[in-house]
């Protein structure tokens, strides 16, 4: 484990030699403090560019990435071709495609940016346990103890550059002894190696403060004053500087040069389940398929339980002997963890499920693992002294019904505020399980007696049932007919709306009352031939 | 003759078990005074499946059930209130069967909420099969109540619904057409009843009722109802 400055790691990251004269070399009869960690800062400045052409930007022609801000759209990052013509972030795309007519504009995907960083920090964590995402650009990688591993700095950071480029990405590196440091000098671009803590405050005095990312206002308070780098802030006295920029700021500044500890949550690879069974037999039919399941489900359920994690997502694969594999794709509304709700939901999606021949070797696949909300138990049975029912058990019905019947076929209702009929009610498929606290519970209740007084309309009096679509009556002597003549009771209530939405109505409406005594609600149309429909039932 | 304080004095001997005191649970109140005193608890029952026979849709029979519906999903721990299969299309002459002509019945949102009923506890299920819905819906305990359209129900399948609302501890209201044939057949529902159209109401003849005694009622809506 070596102190002393090695250049091996700055000759590699950047070809040209690092201005190492600039930073103010310590007296020896000081003594040299150990750094207790070494971190490598990385940082991809073109990250927006590589998570969606990899490693090929550089040979396609001139290529941007914009985003999307309001109304505006700008340039987040440039391949070289484009910002040799003068293409910058930040810019315009108007002004861009200005400066290069023929420059290829892509939309931003933050979901592939981030998945590629993750794929980084699993790459690194070959060098290193503890390695931390910096969202959304960066990534810190603990070294100290590895550096023997790996023979020196040089060579680690080599390795991890090398294995970085299979990913398609090219971070900008810089070993430091706090993780501020080494992210703001990796920003900074220029090579910076430091391992001794002591040299650390010099090396970092000439960096801009712009590389740590403060708000753009506290920048140009601070440029006012003339304090352009770390090292002229550093310099401003500790007291007027929390009083002016905010402790914050201040405690920035100390974590940076690692005068009071910086702690970092270690990035975990997410873990998903994976099981494979090949069967001895074919196995034929749902009773037996489920049978031979549940080890595998079982396997699943003790694998989640040790990691305190449910799963939304569950794929089983059937494998056939000639057919191709029957995939059987299960997706929860809430995470699960237990066997045997797995088990019951499971079973009912194979029930719907046809396969082609028998089964041979079946395989669970687990999606990504989310967190397990703790959950405790009522003290009252449900429907006993006004204990309500557990959120679990209204999941595990919504999602046994879904299971079976499809997702369509169960759904909430919700009123919308119109005045045509057609619109008024909606089928909600996202449907809130209950609310989970009294106070939650009490808000509905107020919300919805607050609805029952709102709409004006409501004061009419509406059939419970409304046909999806109205059924046309035959007439006689210009009154309805269904299952003979129809008795009209009271007063017509004319709704005439929808004629700026292309979707008029004109209709005035009665209750009806049928030969058997059923009740319904009809409409005679406004305009001519003046049909009559029937629309509705009461209750 | 229960005024007599002989026979009251009698009757309060624990050696003397009545019919009537098995119906000693909770009930929930119909919202119909002449149809509470009726029945036994003063309400329906608040597990147990109810079996209304109708001899076709909208005759307001659910009229008879909102009230009840309306007080359940105002509790302020109140669980899903679930109407399974609702009926496709308005009932032939011939019963419960679908009118194709004029496409599915839809639940309408604004006519529920007049009524009471909180919209944040209704679940529609649109089920081929409705007893295996409405089976795990009453023992799921997630419901208070479930309302059902139902074309044929064996005795056994009504059994099993029972069962079912006891270990969920739900309510159910399960409609059925009216026929000489459903009149006829036994039922382990705990309330079972008949309806007929009549004008400003409904005439309710009670089958069955555990614990309560049968009857023939009138019952009327109220005016803004009829």
């Amino acid at each position: 484990m070596s102190v002393r400055p090695s250049r091996k790691l700055a000759e590699l990251v950047a070809p040209e030699r690092p201005s190492l004269h600039l930073i103010p070399q310590r007296p020896l009869a000081q003594p040299r403090s150990r750094a207790h960690e070494l971190w490598i800062g990385a940082h991809l400045p073109q990250l927006a560019l590589e998570a969606l052409t990899g490693p090929a930007h550089a040979l396609s022609g001139p290529l941007a990435i914009v985003e999307q801000q309001g109304r505006a759209s700008h340039i987040v990052a440039a391949n070289e071709q484009a910002a040799h013509s003068g293409v910058r972030a930040g810019m315009s795309v108007a002004t861009a495609l200005a400066l290069l007519p023929h420059l290829t504009v892509k939309p931003r995907d933050v979901h592939r940016e981030r998945a590629l960083l993750e794929r980084l920090a699993l790459c690194a964590q070959r060098f290193t346990p503890r390695v931390s995402l910096e969202r959304p650009d960066g990534l810190l990688l603990e070294v100290k103890g590895s550096l023997h591993l790996f023979d020196g700095a040089a060579k680690l950071g080599a390795s991890f550059l090398a294995a970085c480029g299979a990913c398609g990405a090219r971070p900008r590196l810089a070993l430091a002894p706090t993780p501020c440091a080494a992210l703001a000098a990796a920003r900074f671009g220029k090579p910076f190696e430091v391992m001794d803590a002591a040299r650390l405050t010099g090396a970092l005095a000439p960096l801009p403060l712009a590389v740590l990312r403060w708000s753009p206002e506290a920048l140009e308070r601070l440029a006012r004053i003339g304090v352009r780098t770390i090292g002229e802030a550093l310099r401003l006295p500790r007291a007027g500087f929390a009083r002016r920029f905010g402790r914050e700021m201040l405690g920035a500044l100390d974590r940076l040069l690692g005068r009071s500890p910086d702690l970092r949550t270690s990035f975990r690879a997410p873990e998903r389940f994976r099981v494979r069974r090949g069967f001895l037999y074919e196995v034929e039919g749902h009773d037996a398929l489920l049978a031979a399941l549940a080890p595998l489900i079982e396997d699943l359920a003790h694998f989640l339980q040790a990691r305190q994690c449910g799963i939304t997502e569950l794929e089983c694969r059937l494998g056939h002997r000639h057919a191709p594999v029957t995939p059987c794709i299960l997706r929860l509304a809430a995470p699960a963890a237990h066997s045997h709700r797995l088990q019951t939901l499971l079973a009912e999606r194979l029930m719907v499920l046809p396969w082609p021949e028998p089964v041979r070797s079946c395989e669970l696949r687990s999606g990504r693992l989310v967190p397990l909300p703790l959950d405790t138990n009522e003290l009252w049975q449900p429907g006993e002294h006004g204990g309500g029912g557990s959120q679990a058990a209204s999941t595990d019905l919504i999602e046994c019904l879904r299971a079976r019947l499809g997702v369509e076929s169960v759904h909430a209702l919700e009123i919308h505020a119109t005045h045509r009929p057609e619109d008024a009610s909606r089928a909600q498929l996202a449907i809130g399980t209950q609310p989970a606290t009294s106070a939650d519970r009490l808000a509905g209740i107020a919300a919805d007696s607050a609805a029952d007084g709102a709409p004006p309309w409501l004061a009419y009096r509406r059939p419970l049932w409304l046909l999806a679509r109205p059924q046309l009556l035959p007439q006689v002597d210009g009154l309805p007919q269904w299952r003979g003549p129809l008795r009209l009771l009271g007063e017509p209530e004319r709704i005439e709306t929808g004629w700026w939405e292309n979707n008029e109505i004109a209709r005035d409406y009665y209750h009806a009352i049928d030969s058997s005594g059923a009740r319904v609600w009809v409409f005679r149309e406004r305009v001519k031939p003046h049909r009559w429909f029937l629309h509705g039932m009461f209750g | 003759m229960l005024g007599d304080p002989r026979l009251a004095s009698l009757l309060n001997n624990p050696a003397i078990w009545r019919g009537s005191s098995a119906a000693r649970t909770s009930t929930v109140p119909t919202g119909f005074p002449r149809l509470d005193a009726q029945l036994p608890g003063q309400g329906w029952p608040q597990v147990g499946v109810v079996e209304i026979l109708i001899p076709h849709l909208a005759i307001g029979e659910l009229y008879l059930v909102l009230p009840a519906l309306a007080f359940l999903s105002r509790q302020p721990q109140a669980r899903w209130c679930a109407w399974m299969a609702p009926p496709e299309g308005p009932f032939s002459e011939k019963g419960l069967r679908p009118f194709h002509a004029c496409g599915p019945l839809e639940l309408f949102a604004p006519a529920l909420t007049a009524h009471g009923v909180s919209l944040s506890r209704v679940l529609v299920v649109r089920a081929e099969a409705p007893l295996w819905a409405c089976e795990q819906a009453l023992r799921s305990g997630a419901c208070d109540v479930v309302l059902a359209w139902v074309r044929r129900a064996p005795a056994r399948s009504v059994r099993r619904l029972q069962l079912a609302t006891e270990r969920g501890r739900t309510l159910a209201f399960l409609f059925r057409t009216l026929s000489a044939q459903t009149l006829r057949e036994p039922s382990r529902a705990a309330v079972r009843l008949a309806l007929q159209p009549a004008s400003g109401g409904v005439r309710l003849k009670l089958l069955k009722c555990r614990g309560g005694s049968r009857g023939d009622l009138l019952i009327t809506f109220s005016q803004d109802l009829r």
